[in-house]
């Protein structure tokens, strides 16, 4: 199994969480974090933001199904055809085990 | 080294809090997060809490109420939930998920959570600078 987490701009979270739900992977973790990329935040008028908003989304999924979720956050996580700084990041990690604490059960 | 991320209800943060220091896994970081799981299958668990909740809401307007609790129970929504991140030795990981999964069961049967545990390659305590397995 592997843990996706996406970093998405926070007015596409419902968009993702939406597109991922019609897809087939409903559950999902959302946190608010903030963070800088690449560009070193963006500078407004001589002052600099650093500290920028974003969701991150966290989803644990079979090895299988890596791509299909990949595929459906860079198409709806993406502002236009092009793409822009600051439409965010996916990392995926491996899982080794999971379980329910519901039924105590192992696996997803 | 282990990395183990549960996600628990918000009324059972201080109960797990309490099984992980009795377990011997007293440092963690806690985070506040939003979250939904699979969608329920079994109707019967569902039907159970939604007779619970019309029980409960008692209001005047009870299409009003009935119309916000199908909502609340559609599955769509993201409940608040506080998400353990934990580091542990090996042979540590299955006391602690054990532990976790003992004091956040309730008779829901849905949504008191999930443990994930991943490899994690390196600990490093910022005081000291030592790393490994030390660091834990």
């Amino acid at each position: 199994m592997l843990l996706i987490r996406a970093i998405v701009r926070p007015e596409k979270k419902d968009e993702v969480l939406y597109e991922l739900s019609t897809a087939g992977f409903h559950a999902a973790t959302v946190i608010d974090v903030v963070g800088r990329g690449k560009q070193k935040g963006i500078k407004i008028g001589g002052i600099v933001y650093d500290e920028i908003p974003k969701m991150l989304i966290m989803l644990v999924v079979r090895d299988e199904d890596k791509d299909d979720v990949i595929s459906v956050i860079l198409r709806t996580a993406k502002t236009s055809d092009k793409g822009a700084y600051g439409d965010g990041k996916i990392f995926v990690s491996a899982v080794e085990e999971v379980y329910t604490v519901s039924t105590a059960a192992a696996g997803l | 080294m282990k990395e183990i991320i549960a996600v628990v209800r918000m009324n059972k943060t201080n109960a797990t809090k309490k099984a992980l220091v009795d377990v011997g896994a007293a440092g963690f970081t806690a985070e506040k997060v939003m979250g939904r799981g699979k969608l329920v299958e079994k109707k019967e668990t569902i039907a159970a809490r939604r007779a619970n909740l019309i029980e409960l809401a008692k209001a005047e307007d009870d299409k009003e109420a009935e119309a916000l609790i199908d909502g609340f129970l559609d599955g769509t929504r993201l409940f608040p939930r506080r998400m353990f991140t934990i580091y542990a030795h090996d042979e540590d990981v299955q006391r602690i998920v054990d532990a976790i999964i003992q004091v956040n069961q309730t008779e829901n049967n849905v949504g008191d959570g999930k443990i994930f545990v991943l490899p994690t390659m390196d600990v490093v305590r910022v005081r000291t600078g030592e790393s490994g397995e030390y660091a834990i």
